[in-house]
C-alpha cells in the first residue's frame, strides 16, 4: 500500500511537471503575441524612447526568445514571477497576500457544495420520482442554469433590502481590526488570536459569497451523487445486502454512499477550474479582494507579469485540487490499489 | 424488412423523446430563442435601439405598454435589447461549437482508434489542456488581444475541444476492440473509412447530447465574460454587459437586470432540458 501511494505520487509529480512546462509555455507564447510594446504600454504615450529601451533592457525584452524563456522559468522556479508592470511590486508578493482570501472563499464554496449536495443526491435518489426527487432535480437545474454573477447580485441586493445590517461587502468588518496573519485565513487567524467577534464578522461576510460561487457545483454535485446512488442501487452486491435483510440505512450510509461519493469527486476535481473562474465575478461583485479579484485588476490593466503569474497560479491550484481528489478516492476506492500493486 | 425495423427504431427514440415533458419543453424553448434570434429586427419594438441611441427624456422607464421590460440607463428599450442579445449568445455558441466539437471529437477519435504513442500524446495533451481554467485563459487572450465577440470565441474554442476529446475518447476506446471493427480492417477498409463509417456513427448521440449541454455552458461563459466588460464592445447589446449596466441602479430599478437576467437563464434552461431529453433518449452517458 506504501509503495502505491509512492507510485502515484511519482506518476502525478511527472504529469504535474508536464503541464507546467506546457502552461508556462503557452502563457509565455500568449505574453509575446501581445500587439504593441509591453514597455511602452507599461510607460505611456508621454514616455521617451530613450525611457522606453531603458525599460525593454530591464524586463529583457531585447533578447532573443529562447534566453528569455528560459530566463522567465528560472526565476519562475525560485518563486519570482518578476515585477508587476504598473505597481513595480514583486507580483509573488502580491499573490502571496492575495492567495489565502481566496482559497479561504474556495474551501467553505466546497464544504458547502458538499454539504448541500451530497445528502440531497441521496435523498433525490433514495425517494426517485417523488416531488422531493423532482423539487430537488428542479433546484440543482436552478443552480447549474443561473450564472453565478447573477446569484451575487441578486443576494446582494436581497440582503441591502431585508437584512440591512447584513455585510455584502469586503472579508470583515474593519472596525474590528483583524489579526494580520500568521496564516492569511481569517477564520483561523481570528480563533488563533481569540477573537471570536473577527470570526463571526469573517463567517457573516463569506456567507453570500461563499453560497453564490456553490450553487453551480451544488447543481452539477446533487446530479452526479444521485444518478451514481441509483446507478448502484442496481448492482448485484447492493441487492444482495437487500436479500439478506440489511436495513436501508445501513446500505445507503456504510455501502452506497462510498461508492456513489467516487463519481462527484472526479467530476468536482474537475468543476474546481470553473470554480476559480466563477471566483472572479465573485469577488467582484462582493469586493473580496483576493486572487480573483488581484487577477481582474491585473488583465484589465494589461499588466503582463502579473497576468502570466495568475494564469500559472490557477494552473497549479487545479492540479494540485486535483491530486488531493485523486488521494482521496484511493483511500474509499481499494479497487485502485489493488489494481495498481498488481 | 431492414427499413421498417429501422423506422420503427426512429419511432421509438422519437415517442421516448415526445413523452418526456421537460424535454419537448426543452427544445421549444431552444426553438422559440433560435426564432427570436434570427428574426430579432421583426420582434424588437424599436430595432433603433441596438445601437446608440440615447433618449434622455424615457430613461429608467419601469416595464409599461410600450417597453415591456421598461428602458435602461439611456432610455432605450430593454426588451428589444434583450432579443438581440440572443444573438451575441447564439453567434458564440455556434463559433466556439462549431470548431471545438469537430475538432475535439477527431482528435478523440484518433486518440482512442490508434492507440500507442498517439494515444499517448494525444491524451497527455488533453489532459494538460484541462488544467488551465478556461475562464482565467479567455479573461487573459480576450484582454492581451482585444476584448471582442470574435477574441472571446478564440479563447473559449481554444480550451474547449478538450471535453469533447476526452468524451470521444472513452465512446471510442471502448468500441474499437469490437468484432465488427476488426472485420472491417480484415475486409480491406482503409482507416479513414472505419473512423467515418464505423466508430463515428456510435459517437454522435453522445456527442449530440454533450454538444446540447454545451450550449447552455457557453451562454453563461460569454455573458460572464461580458458582466466583466471583456465581451462584446457597447453599445451592441449582450445579456451579460446588461446585467452588469443595470446592476449599479440596483435595487430601484430592478427591471433593467431582471430581463436580461431571465433571458440567461431561459436560454440555458432550454438547452440543459433538452440535452437532458436527448441523454435518456439515446440512454448515453455524457
Amino acid at each position: 500500500m506504501g509503495n502505491y501511494y509512492v507510485a502515484l505520487f511519482a506518476r502525478r509529480a511527472v504529469g504535474f511537471l508536464m503541464v507546467l512546462f506546457v502552461l508556462s509555455l503557452m502563457i509565455f507564447v500568449l505574453a509575446r503575441i501581445v500587439p504593441g510594446d509591453p514597455a511602452r504600454m507599461a510607460l505611456g504615450p508621454s514616455a521617451t524612447q530613450a525611457q522606453v529601451d531603458q525599460l525593454r533592457q530591464r524586463m529583457g525584452l531585447d533578447e532573443p526568445l529562447i534566453t528569455q524563456y528560459v530566463s522567465y522559468v528560472s526565476h519562475a522556479v525560485t518563486g519570482d514571477l518578476g515585477r508587476s508592470i504598473v505597481s513595480d511590486r514583486e507580483v509573488s508578493a502580491d499573490i502571496a497576500t492575495f492567495l489565502p482570501a481566496t482559497l479561504e472563499l474556495v474551501i467553505v464554496t466546497i464544504v458547502i457544495i458538499f454539504a448541500v449536495a451530497v445528502p440531497l443526491g441521496v435523498l433525490t435518489a433514495r425517494y426517485r420520482n417523488s416531488w422531493i426527487d423532482n423539487s430537488g432535480r428542479f433546484f440543482s437545474l436552478i443552480g447549474v442554469t443561473i450564472p453565478s454573477f447573477l446569484f451575487a447580485v441578486t443576494l446582494q441586493i436581497l440582503a441591502a433590502d431585508h437584512f440591512p445590517s447584513w455585510p455584502t461587502l469586503g472579508r470583515v468588518d474593519f472596525q474590528l481590526g483583524a489579526p494580520a496573519g500568521p496564516t492569511g485565513f481569517l477564520l483561523v487567524d481570528s480563533l488563533l488570536a481569540g477573537r471570536p467577534d473577527v470570526f463571526l464578522s469573517a463567517l457573516q461576510h463569506l456567507a453570500f459569497p461563499a453560497l453564490s460561487l456553490a450553487m453551480a457545483g451544488i447543481g452539477q454535485i446533487t446530479r452526479i451523487t444521485r444518478s451514481a446512488m441509483i446507478d448502484h442501487q442496481r448492482r448485484d452486491h447492493v441487492l444482495t445486502l437487500k436479500s439478506f435483510g440489511v436495513p436501508d440505512r445501513v446500505i445507503v450510509f456504510r455501502y452506497l454512499l462510498k461508492l456513489s461519493s467516487i463519481a462527484p469527486l472526479t467530476i468536482m476535481g474537475l468543476e474546481f477550474a470553473s470554480l476559480i473562474g466563477n471566483a472572479f465575478v465573485v469577488e467582484m461583485v462582493f469586493s473580496w479582494g483576493g486572487f480573483a479579484s488581484y487577477g481582474l485588476d491585473a488583465i484589465l490593466q494589461k499588466d503582463l507579469n502579473a497576468v502570466m503569474a495568475v494564469v500559472l497560479v490557477s494552473g497549479i491550484f487545479f492540479i494540485a485540487a486535483n491530486l488531493v481528489i485523486d488521494l482521496i478516492i484511493s483511500i474509499l476506492d481499494p479497487r485502485l490499489r489493488f489494481k495498481e500493486a498488481r | 424488412m431492414q427499413d421498417a425495423t429501422r423506422l420503427s427504431a426512429g419511432y421509438m427514440t422519437w415517442y421516448r423523446f415526445s413523452r418526456n415533458p421537460a424535454a419537448v419543453i426543452g427544445a421549444l424553448i431552444v426553438l422559440s430563442v433560435i426564432v427570436m434570434a434570427i428574426f430579432a429586427p421583426l420582434i424588437a419594438r424599436f430595432p433603433e435601439h441596438v445601437g446608440a441611441v440615447v433618449d434622455f427624456r424615457n430613461r429608467h422607464m419601469p416595464p409599461d405598454v410600450d417597453n415591456w421590460f421598461g428602458t435602461d440607463k439611456a432610455g432605450r428599450d430593454i426588451f428589444s435589447r434583450t432579443v438581440f442579445g440572443f444573438r451575441v449568445s447564439l453567434l458564440l455558441v455556434i463559433g466556439v461549437l462549431g470548431v471545438a466539437v469537430p475538432i475535439g471529437s477527431a482528435l478523440g477519435m484518433i486518440a482512442g482508434y490508434a492507440g500507442g504513442l498517439t494515444e499517448r500524446l494525444l491524451t497527455g495533451f488533453t489532459d494538460i489542456m484541462l488544467a488551465i481554467p478556461p475562464l482565467v485563459m479567455a479573461l487573459a487572450i480576450g484582454n492581451v488581444l482585444e476584448p471582442n465577440l470574435v477574441n472571446a470565441m478564440l479563447a473559449i474554442t481554444l480550451l474547449w475541444w478538450t471535453w469533447h476529446a476526452r468524451l470521444v475518447y472513452r465512446v471510442t476506446k471502448s468500441i474499437a476492440a469490437e468484432d465488427y471493427i476488426e472485420a472491417a480492417r480484415l475486409a480491406g477498409a482503409s482507416h479513414l473509412h472505419i473512423l467515418a463509417k464505423e466508430i463515428l456513427p456510435n459517437c454522435i448521440s453522445v456527442i449530440s447530447v454533450k454538444t446540447t449541454l454545451d450550449a447552455a455552458f457557453v451562454i453563461l461563459f460569454g455573458a460572464t465574460l461580458s458582466f466583466l466588460g471583456l465581451g462584446v464592445k457597447p453599445p451592441t447589446p449582450d445579456l451579460g454587459s446588461m446585467v452588469a449596466d443595470g446592476r449599479q441602479f440596483l435595487p430601484e430599478k430592478w427591471w433593467e437586470v431582471l430581463a436580461p437576467g431571465f433571458a440567461i437563464f431561459y436560454a440555458t434552461l432550454g438547452f440543459n432540458l433538452l440535452g437532458d431529453g436527448l441523454r435518456d433518449m439515446f440512454d448515453v452517458e455524457a
